[in-house]
């Protein structure tokens, strides 16, 4: 069994997480862990792609796009010391996800809209890590407003991209070279990539404030 | 400059704590980011429960809106069930008018027309099951009861859940047969005889549908007198009720065997 991360492994090749608690969206639960399906999570594509994050387990992290919560119960796995204010808007996955933070402690759920991070000001506190999964066309305009209202200075961001979402039209290497400038506008780009075969024309961006 | 946080309000020296937390929680909104560490400043009123008491607070606040929101499909059935009556129209009117073409001349415009047709039809499809599955979750008993298209067809013409639940039982056996029972009001008024409806829609319940004539109505009579409860427990408590299913069976067979 190897460590990747904090709370993260490989055992017999598969990814899994130290886990506690039971299964969530159908992954194995086995002594322990539980399977870290990277077709069904991006942020596991992305360490299988070998790209890692160095947490200590007691960041606090703003969770865009929580959906039912498939890569949230991970992320709450990884963090187990810390805080994920998960945000998600649509009501049906967000069932899903409340079942989720009922059993979680360390799970804030939030029924709200991404892109009105002034709606949840008085609620959400600074945080150290900024993930966003939300598919959507101004995806890039609404992380820049969450991390202006909630990121640390030295805070980091964690963006998945879907180049379909943003045109649906233009080449995916052409949406994902404008999507890094603009991002690379604002923040410092410490490493992207692509999250080929698990996902199709998605990239992760992995960023920090400067 | 005063300051809404989920816990209170904050003018940059003393916090007035919120007597509703949930209240508060929905209303912490601030035009641009908090120049105070939110956390800090609410473990000072809160001591160390502070985050207990947030996600408690979070908790039972989505819970509640998800409630609300999740009331609202109905009107996304009313909506489908909608749409599927134009669908089954448009479907329709292009057949005959294939039809039309087909009988003067065979030719290439043909063969899309029928792609088109056959898209529509899928399309039906796909709205049909959508709808069976809203209804699942939205009106349990009554889906079991009637099925998911009779129970949506209800619905659409109530309008909204909140609507049918106040319909009596009289009133849903015969929603969909308006016309006849107008017709029959009318020629009550005048002192001639008349035919009142015995079912509406809900005659497409295969319960109703398969029994002689003369034992509809009161089939017709039992189901409607049980939908009405079943649509009550659906909106108000949701859960399902499997003896409303099993009475309605009994019935049937009784009414079947006489």
């Amino acid at each position: 069994m190897k460590e990747l991360m904090r709370n993260v492994y490989l055992k017999d090749g598969l990814l899994v997480t130290k886990s506690r608690y039971g299964s969530h969206y159908g992954e194995k639960v086995f002594d322990g862990f539980r399977e870290w399906i990277p077709w069904r999570s991006k942020l596991a594509a992305m360490i299988l792609k070998g790209h890692r994050l160095r947490l200590k387990g007691d960041e606090k992290v703003l969770y865009l796009g929580a959906a039912s919560g498939t890569t949230v119960s991970h992320l709450a796995d990884i963090v187990d010391e810390g805080v994920i204010y998960a945000v998600e808007y649509a009501a049906k996955p967000f069932e899903k996800l409340l079942e989720l933070a009922r059993e979680r402690e360390n799970i804030i759920p939030l029924l709200f809209d991404a892109s009105k991070p002034w709606k949840y000001s008085g609620i959400v506190e600074k945080v150290d890590l900024i993930y966003q999964d939300i598919a959507q066309k101004n995806q890039i305009e609404i992380l820049e407003s969450n991390a202006e209202f909630f990121l640390k200075a030295e805070g980091e961001v964690i963006i998945m991209v879907k180049a379909r979402s943003i045109d649906s039209t233009a080449d995916p290497e052409f949406v994902f070279e404008s999507v890094l400038r603009e991002i690379g506008g604002k923040f410092e780009i410490l490493n992207h990539g692509s999250l080929m075969p698990y996902h199709k024309d998605h990239i992760f961006i992995h960023a920090r404030m400067s | 400059m005063r300051y809404n946080l989920w816990f209170g309000t904050y003018d940059g020296k003393d916090v007035e704590v919120s007597e509703n937390f949930e209240d508060s929680f929905l209303r912490a909104e601030n035009p641009s980011p908090l120049p105070f560490n939110i956390f800090e400043l609410g473990s000072q009123v809160l001591g160390e429960s502070y985050y207990r008491i947030l996600r408690k607070t979070a908790l039972k606040v989505s819970e509640k809106q998800i409630e609300r929101e999740l009331k609202r499909e109905d009107r996304y059935v009313v909506a489908l069930v909608k749409a599927l009556e134009e669908i089954d129209e448009a479907t329709n009117m292009l057949s005959e008018k294939l039809e039309d073409i087909k009988a003067v001349k065979e030719s290439d415009i043909t063969e899309s027309f029928e792609d088109k047709i056959r898209n529509l039809k899928e399309l039906r499809k796909e709205i049909e099951r959508e709808i069976e599955e809203v209804m699942k979750k939205i009106a349990p008993n009554m889906t079991e009861l009637a099925g998911a298209k009779v129970a949506a067809k209800l619905l659409e013409r109530a309008g909204s859940m909140e609507k049918l639940v106040r319909f009596p039982a009289s009133k849903i056996q015969v929603i969909g047969a308006e016309k006849s029972l107008y017709k029959a009001f009318s020629r009550m008024k005048k002192g001639k005889k008349a035919k009142v409806p015995k079912h509406g829609i809900i005659f497409l319940h295969p319960f109703i549908r398969t029994l002689p004539k003369s034992k509809r109505g009161k089939m017709a009579r039992f189901l409607a007198a049980k939908l009405a409860i079943a649509a009550k427990i659906d909106y108000f408590r949701g859960e399902v009720d499997e003896s409303l299913y099993e009475s309605i069976v009994k019935r049937y067979e009784e009414l079947r065997r006489k």
